[in-house]
């Protein structure tokens, strides 16, 4: 009895480890945007690739933002990954104190195309206002 | 003929094989990796290399696996939501090996192996159907218009290149542009009637893709099973250079296969993904 299940175990353990990973990255894709291309699920080429999604602040360039600050990259490339509330809120709460500016707006546009009509345009994922009073 | 009797005598082992190759690959993987979170990783590695080279043979433990498996789950706590989709397949496939070294039933690390690839490949076509963007041929039109996919072939139709060219000119300059304004552009088709064909590339890639999910489910040691994976391979390595995803699923081919000479092309399709990720062509 305790062969066989060490058997089955050795067997179907990994196997399953796997399913699981996959169903905690269709958790994390379906509740927190996590982007498919990441996080153990195979979703590689099923959807345009989340670089070639845009981070948009009015009044600010991005690139220049991100110059030689290795924080606002890692926090922006986070935000690209996964463009929920919570990485939104992290990173205009990191903008303002950056930038000292008194509020900010940030939206996330993701490409869309269309192959009957041949059109290639943006759509809005999420935004964030923020006011410095509400740090 | 004494060199193909030479081959023929190696690939016999094909376990053996399959398991010098994916270290191989898991060395050169590690290697890529080690730039990050490098304070960390440099006495994990001068440790692990320490007793693999002095106490390899008095170990009855596979050191150089266990410490290259130690620095994936390093990496994978810290880089969780970052690491690509391989990394997760190379852990999976190296842990069965670690396992096999104790309890050494090749039953067992056939079915580990041959399982992880249904789920993937299966977990690819679910992921697929799921995606509208996918199953419309948007992707596929988009990526073929851009020159992303089938690049390479692309440089001999010097008319489509220069389209891809100026679609990508066109969705830079857009980017350049305000999103709130709704401006959008119009692509010019790299061939004519691409719509339709990447709509039916769409069905054909999950068709395909289904089929060798459930032939590997079926029959893993089958011959038509193992041609129809390496149509899949080949095929994926022609759309694109994604070479070390590719490398891992001809590694887990070389597991399953029966077939000597099927063997030994898989081994060559991991071998060329090697050249290729070390020269950096490839994707790693």
């Amino acid at each position: 009895m305790y062969a066989k299940t060490k058997e089955l175990l050795l067997k179907y353990g990994i196997p399953s480890l796997a399913i699981i990973v996959v169903v905690v990255q269709l958790f994390f894709v379906n509740t927190q945007k996590l982007n498919k291309w990441k996080g153990g699920g195979y979703g590689m080429y099923t959807g345009i690739h989340y670089f070639y999604d845009q981070i948009y602040i009015p009044g600010l360039s991005v690139d220049s933002l991100m110059e030689d600050n290795i924080k606002m990259k890692t926090i922006l490339s986070r935000l690209k990954l996964m463009p929920n509330d919570i990485n939104l809120e992290k990173a205009a709460k990191f903008v303002i104190k950056t930038t000292r500016k008194d509020s900010i707006h940030i939206q996330i546009w993701k490409p869309i195309v269309n192959s009957k009509k041949g059109t290639f345009s943006r759509v809005l994922v999420n935004e964030v206002h923020l006011k410095k009073s509400q740090l | 003929m004494k060199y193909w009797s030479e081959i023929k005598y190696k690939l016999t082992d094909h376990i053996t094989v399959a398991m010098q190759l994916l270290l191989l690959m898991l060395g050169i993987y590690i290697f890529i990796m080690a730039e990050k979170e490098r304070f960390w990783k440099i006495p994990m590695l001068f440790i692990g290399l320490m007793v693999w080279f002095f106490l390899q043979k008095k170990s009855k433990h596979p050191i150089i696996w266990i410490a290259f498996f130690a620095l994936l789950v390093f990496d994978l706590y810290h880089f969780y939501f970052r690491v690509a989709n391989h990394h997760f397949m190379l852990m999976f496939m190296v842990l069965p090996v670690i396992f096999y070294m104790y309890h050494q039933k090749r039953s067992i690390l056939l079915k580990n192996i041959q399982m992880l690839l249904v789920i993937v490949i299966l977990t690819s076509v679910v992921q697929k159907l799921l995606s509208s963007q996918f199953m419309s041929g948007d992707f596929y039109y988009y990526m073929m218009n851009k020159g992303s996919i089938f690049g390479t072939f692309l440089n001999f139709f010097p008319d489509s290149l220069e389209v891809a060219q100026s679609n990508r000119a066109s969705m830079l300059a857009l980017y350049a542009l305000d999103p709130n304004e709704g401006e959008h552009i119009v692509l010019n088709n790299v061939f004519p009637y691409l719509g339709q064909i990447s709509f039916l590339f769409a069905w054909a890639t999950v068709a395909v893709e289904f089929l060798v999910a459930i032939a590997i489910l079926w029959k893993p040691r089958h011959i038509v099973t193992h041609l129809l994976f390496l149509t899949m391979i080949l095929g994926i390595l022609c759309t694109r250079l994604e070479t070390g995803f590719m490398a891992l699923l001809a590694i887990c081919g070389i597991f399953l296969c029966h077939n000597i000479k099927l063997r030994l092309l898989y081994v060559m399709i991991v071998m060329g993904c090697i050249a290729l990720v070390v020269t950096k062509l490839g994707y790693h």
